[in-house]
């Protein structure tokens, strides 16, 4: 396996607004290799964001955030780093593509000039070379005549072809490591498609490392290598994507199966909703944080706070933050 | 975009229109005889009431409103804004004498009211929170509560009577306009201040701003280049809108720093019951008014990408 790019340990995110503060991010951490794609999944709120793009320094603003753990890009201290370097490491060793096009895309700047900058900036070229690149770049991305687009404003491009111009500007520094938050949610059905067939040809292409947050599970299963499976902070469920998906071990990671119409053939009869809502983040109980939404739970999970346990060996282990489940299916572990 | 200006334009005309009818029938209504005081100007105690008869049919002040307003816009139209009561000049006269002087003092202090609110609405939201931030939100609230006239009273105490540095009365010269420009400007710096430092933390925290900080550029870059084109429109409405109250701003200080500008002129004229100068500079206000909205909102649609080039369906 080759070494990760990008990689975080025992991330503890802490935020505080005047009015609240949340443990946005507690003790999570994920890595991800050149040529890999990692999905993150979890429900609206679980921190998928604030964990992928917080030790970026990508952070709301007006929230005042304690940030601790460990963040490796390319072997690199992210979390040591002086902003100066840190924003060049944002602008140039990562690409980030969000959720929204329509409001990520500044409206009063023109999109090919964003891009030839990028270009410029980060990957050494000339005004002329990198004005040509950008073009290439909306071209790659999908976008028909590239050299009027280049000239426009977001306003007068449709959703798709922005989130295309959102790619391309996420490719234009060439970065190692392509976050894609939630590229698809919101755009239309016959769009997200296609959305996703292009980050699909870039990382095969460039051989970049792919983190692609979402809630989509199919998306997951056609484009993931590994999935991290996060609840309220935490990773409840992390292996290769054959694996999660389908031999999930974790009640939350098969509870989250379940709500998805036609993924497994089992299930095809019906969804079901999980019950109940996520716990809240602002007051934090010592156990299980599934716990008073898990059909598996006993008295012990409100007192101990399960930590990841190896249940199958191989090369992408499959690690599952559930010892009653392990234990009464008499899964083996390994470590 | 060209409809919109016509209409725009139109409708500032219209306005002007409707403000000068509406202005003419309240001088018209006020108490008050100008037969009477033009004939009192003329023949002093003399004037008899055969007198005043014949100055008012002359000038046809008998006819019915409606067909004096006509008659008056008619001569406007042509720059006849008839003859000053109390100076016994034609106001276009005193127009080209007083005009440039206030046109100076507006000009500097909108100029000044540009520039400092937007350094000290950028280095705020630059300090976000920070002690610099606090200081210029304090400066900006005394700024904006201090009346004109006391402002004016404490520069000259300051700068003409304990230092000497500049003339207490009247302009010769750069140095004497800071006071005025100053005294002007302090009121819409302060809320155009405020107008750029909330309006940037606000658009700071928008989805376009979080992707500046991905696109690798540092806070001081988001900052300038990619909120504060966003913040155009809010901007220089309220400009606008600040720098048409400034003409009222132009009453006070040019009377307090002696300027013969068109502001002091009309303080002379309600004194006396110049209804004829009252009513002429009081249009140039409302021509003024209307022409510097209409000129920003026009500017502002052109600031704004999404109003400059709407989309085709
Ligand atoms: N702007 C914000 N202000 C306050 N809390 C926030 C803000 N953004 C996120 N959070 C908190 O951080 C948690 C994780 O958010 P996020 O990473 O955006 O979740 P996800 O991406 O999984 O939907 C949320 O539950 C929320 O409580
Ligand atoms: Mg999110």
């Amino acid at each position: 396996m080759t070494a990760p790019i990008y990689e975080v340990e025992g991330l503890v995110i802490d935020l505080y607004t005047p009015t609240v503060s949340v443990r946005a991010v507690d003790g999570a951490g994920f890595h991800v290799a050149p040529g890999e794609t990692l999905a993150i999944v979890g429900e609206s709120g679980s921190g998928k964001t604030v964990m992928t793009l917080g030790p970026l320094g990508l952070l709301p603003e007006g929230v005042a955030v304690d940030l601790r753990g460990t963040a490796r890009a390319d072997g690199k201290d992210i979390l040591a780093m002086s902003p100066s370097d840190l924003s060049r490491l944002r602008g140039g060793f990562f690409g980030v593509i969000f959720q929204d096009p329509m409001s990520a895309l500044n409206p009063m700047l023109k999109i090919g000039p964003q891009l030839a900058e990028q270009a410029r900036r980060y990957a050494g070229l000339s005004a002329e070379a990198a004005r040509k690149e950008a073009v290439s770049l909306l071209a790659r991305s999908g976008i028909p005549d590239p050299e009027d687009r280049y000239g426009r404003y977001p306003h007068e491009l449709s959703g798709g072809m922005l989130q295309r111009a959102m790619i391309a500007l996420a490719l234009a520094a060439r970065p190692r490591v392509l976050i894609a938050d939630e590229p698809t949610t919101a755009l239309d059905a016959t769009v997200q498609a296609q959305i996703l067939a292009l980050i699909r040809q870039i990382q095969k292409e460039d051989g970049i490392a792919v983190i692609l947050i979402t809630h989509d599970i199919g998306a997951v299963s056609v484009l993931a290598d590994r999935v991290a499976v996060l609840y309220a902070g935490q990773v409840a469920e992390e292996g290769s994507a054959v694996d999660v998906l389908t031999a999930p071990v974790h009640p939350y990671t098969r509870g989250l199966l379940a709500s998805v119409p036609d993924f497994r053939s089992d299930n095809a009869s019906g969804t079901k909703e999980i019950p109940g809502i996520p716990p809240n983040q602002a007051r934090l109980e010592p156990g299980c944080r599934f716990v008073d939404r898990c059909d598996r739970a006993i008295p012990a999970c409100r007192s101990r706070r399960p930590r990841l346990q190896a249940v199958a060996k191989g090369t992408v282990p499959h690690r599952v933050a559930c010892p009653v489940v392990i234990a009464a299916e008499g899964i083996v572990t390994h470590d | 975009m060209q409809r919109m200006f016509m209409r725009r334009t139109g409708l500032a005309l219209l306005l002007m229109l409707a403000a000068t009818a509406l202005t003419f029938w309240l001088v018209t209504a006020a108490p008050g005889n100008v037969a009477a005081l033009i004939a009192e100007r003329a023949a002093g105690a003399g004037a008899d009431g055969a007198m005043i008869q014949k100055i008012a049919d002359d000038l046809g002040l008998n006819d019915p409103l409606p067909v004096r307003y006509v008659r008056w816009l008619g001569d406007a139209l042509t720059g006849d804004f008839g003859v000053s009561i109390r100076t016994g000049k034609p106001m276009a006269e005193e127009f080209s004498a007083r005009i440039p002087m206030t046109l100076t003092l507006l000009a500097g202090g909108g100029v000044l009211a540009l520039t400092l609110s937007l350094v000290m609405g950028i280095a705020g939201a630059a300090s976000n929170g920070g002690v610099v931030d606090r200081a210029l939100h304090g400066m900006a609230l005394v700024g904006a509560s201090t009346p004109n006239f006391f402002v004016a009273a404490l520069l000259v105490i300051v700068f003409s009577v304990w230092l000497g540095w500049v003339p207490t009365f009247g302009v010769s010269g750069f140095t004497s306009w800071l006071m005025p420009w100053f005294t002007i400007a302090l009121f819409p710096a302060s809320v155009l201040a405020r107008v750029v430092r909330v309006n940037l933390q606000d658009t700071m925290s928008r989805p376009f701003a979080t992707t500046g900080f991905a696109k690798g550029l540092t806070r001081r870059a988001v900052l300038l280049r990619e909120a504060l084109p966003n913040i155009a429109i809010p901007y220089m409405t309220t400009f606008g809108a600040q720098f048409t109250l400034m003409i009222i701003g132009a009453i006070v200080v040019e009377r307090v720093f002696g300027l013969a500008g068109v502001g002091s002129f009309f303080i002379e004229a309600i004194r006396f019951r110049d209804f004829i100068g009252m009513q002429a500079i009081l249009t140039l206000f409302v021509v003024f008014f209307v022409s510097v909205n209409l000129f920003v909102d026009l500017l502002a649609m052109l600031a704004d990408p999404r109003l400059r080039r709407p989309r085709k369906a």
